[in-house]
């Protein structure tokens, strides 16, 4: 705004001084410079992203195997794939593990970052040290977590087993989802955290201090208070985690490989074995139509919400 | 209004311990048993103190002489993505930031929708492609993916930070001759250097860690060094944690000083990209 009304001011009588040819040329030349600037971004898009989600989609309606001319097959591959068990054990498991990551992370993120604001002493410290797992590979994050939980050797699998809590993850279907599960929440907590702990500072102090001379306990300042004015922040979180925890993949694929017997495939291992191991396009397409899909949907009210800001931003 | 009964105080340095505890002990046990001599590593009670020795490290170059060059191939990569992926975020973020058409508004939503797909689904459909170009494990298709899975963010993020810088220096170098090459080069991206800082961490943090693409897409001459980790820790023979944490060492030390160096530019570039209030 304020940018705006000072070009009015200060630079429209500079402006007479440049010739009139360059002021009818300028708006063209500048749109050549800016399609120029944009074509690289959008190149690789298109190229390496966009027109491969398209051509999924009609990969999915077809049927397709190697050194074979694909033939329409309508929706064959769909059908298949609702009568396939194994898709409908990798859905229920990803539906399962990313609601318990997403959820665990928001708890335990909100929670550090609530108690991180009362800490005074070395904060910036304590706040490198949660946000270090961030910066590790996947398969590094299951070196560590397989070698502590390696079982009746293991650091923590012989803390646990003192405490009566066996994770037969290397046998159990759910015990290793559930370590995936602990692996993933270690991993991503970061992200969390620094969206929450964000909010936080910027919740104006005064709130709080009219809330407590209210007469309010700091448990109800904090839900009726905080809360509520920190929830975009906490909806951009769930948002954001949901959308990348349903790409989990490398946790659970070095950690079980999917097995025993594809129990604990997710849908990202299933889409994965279906064409680089079974070379079964058809399903691998439709399934991946599948998670497509379910991305763009959870994606929608914030993909709404910034076009709608774009649009305002004139 | 802070609450300091010692025992509060207490009960809150015991929560930070916790979870200090539970963000760094995995890495600190690998970095440390990484010193360790191997029989050393699983005893019980679990040893504090010892005497460092390099014959993890020795014992890597032995068994898997291969890490080292996906060490290498995993600097290549990093450094070209980082290039290319600022460069077109760069751009892109200008044009983002000094227009108000409609299209250029639709194409920065495109982007953002773009960043929403699944990557293991654009695997299905590119890898014949890929395979077609000669392009399989070569650095350049794990460069260009990489670069494209972050140039939406980045151009989102440059859009951001060149927004704050006032359009009246652009028309004052305009006026005194400046070509708008010169203008990008010379007047805006220097006062963008902080959000190409942020940019890159970002993107140094994908490219060193990336598995997914990295397993399907390379097969030896350009496997990156996450996806031999991950093959030490999958042989037949039983994993040699001393090797594997050897290599996991070299591998995570690095990419961590720099977060923590640069941890002020993650905060700045989240809140820039995620959380536009």
């Amino acid at each position: 705004m304020i940018a705006q009304i000072a070009r009015r001011i200060d630079i429209r009588p500079l402006r007479r001084d440049a010739s009139a040819r360059d002021r009818q040329h300028r708006p063209q030349t500048r749109h050549g410079f800016y399609i120029l600037l944009l074509l690289p971004a959008m190149l690789l898009l298109v190229g390496l992203l966009a027109t491969p989600a398209v051509y999924i989609v009609w990969l999915s309606f077809q049927k397709s195997t190697l050194g074979q001319d694909p033939a329409f097959v309508g929706l064959a591959n769909y059908a298949a794939l609702v009568t396939d068990g194994a898709f409908w054990r990798a859905a229920w498991n990803t539906f399962a593990v990313v609601n318990v990551i997403v959820y665990g992370e928001l708890a335990f993120g909100l929670a550090v970052a609530v108690l991180l604001r009362r800490v005074e002493t070395g904060r910036k410290l304590i706040i490198a040290a949660i946000i270090a797992p961030y910066a590790i590979t996947e398969s590094s994050g299951i070196v560590m977590w397989r070698f502590m939980m390696e079982p009746d050797v293991g650091v923590a699998s012989r803390l646990l087993d003192g405490l009566g809590l066996v994770l037969p993850w290397d046998s159990e279907p759910w015990a290793g989802l559930a370590l995936a599960c602990i692996i993933a929440i270690w991993h991503h907590m970061p992200f969390t955290f620094l969206i929450l702990y964000a909010a936080l500072l910027s919740v104006p102090k005064e709130t709080q201090e009219a809330a407590a001379i209210d007469g309010a306990t700091a448990w109800q300042r904090f839900w009726k208070v905080e809360v509520p004015i920190i929830m975009p922040a906490i909806l951009v979180a769930i948002l954001f985690r949901y959308i990348f925890a349903i790409r989990l993949f490398g946790e659970v694929w070095l950690l079980t490989r999917g097995g025993p017997a594809r129990l604990t495939e997710v849908l990202a291992i299933y889409l994965y074995r279906e064409t680089f191991q079974f070379r079964n396009f058809g399903l691998a397409s439709a399934s991946g139509v599948c998670m497509l899909l379910l991305s763009l949907l959870i994606a929608l009210p914030y993909l709404y919400r910034m076009a709608k800001e774009v649009r305002r931003d004139a | 209004m802070h609450d300091d009964r010692p025992l509060t105080r207490l009960l809150r340095a015991a929560a930070v311990m916790a979870v200090l505890a539970w963000s760094l002990v995995p890495i600190l046990l690998v970095v440390t048993s990484s010193f360790k001599e191997p029989r050393q590593i699983f005893e019980v009670p679990f040893r504090m103190f010892f005497i460092p020795t390099a014959e993890n490290f020795t014992t890597l170059a032995r068994l898997n002489p291969e890490f080292f060059s996906s060490l290498r191939n995993s600097i290549i990569v990093t450094l070209f993505t980082v290039l290319l992926t600022l460069c077109a975020s760069f751009a892109a973020g200008y044009v983002y930031a000094r227009t108000k058409e409609t299209a250029y508004k639709v194409s920065a939503v495109f982007m953002l929708v773009v960043r929403m797909l699944p990557p293991i689904v654009v695997t299905v459909p590119l890898f014949p492609v890929v395979n077609w170009l000669a392009l399989n494990d070569s650095h350049l298709i794990l460069i260009l993916l990489y670069a494209a899975f972050y140039v939406s963010l980045g151009s989102w993020m440059m859009r951001s930070f060149v927004a704050q810088i006032p359009i009246e220096l652009e028309e004052a170098a305009a006026l005194d001759g400046a070509s708008l090459w010169q203008i990008l080069r010379l007047v805006i991206l220097p006062l963008a250097a902080q959000g190409l800082v942020a940019l890159t961490l970002f993107v140094v943090v994908f490219a060193w860690n990336e598995y997914v693409f990295a397993m399907i897409f390379t097969t030896s001459n350009a496997r990156t060094a996450p996806v031999v980790i991950g093959e030490m820790l999958s042989t037949a023979e039983g994993v040699q944690w001393g090797a594997v944490f050897a290599a996991a060492t070299i591998q995570l030390v690095p990419v961590v000083l720099i977060v923590l160096a640069l941890q002020r530019f993650l905060i700045a570039g989240l809140t820039a990209g995620a959380v536009k209030s």
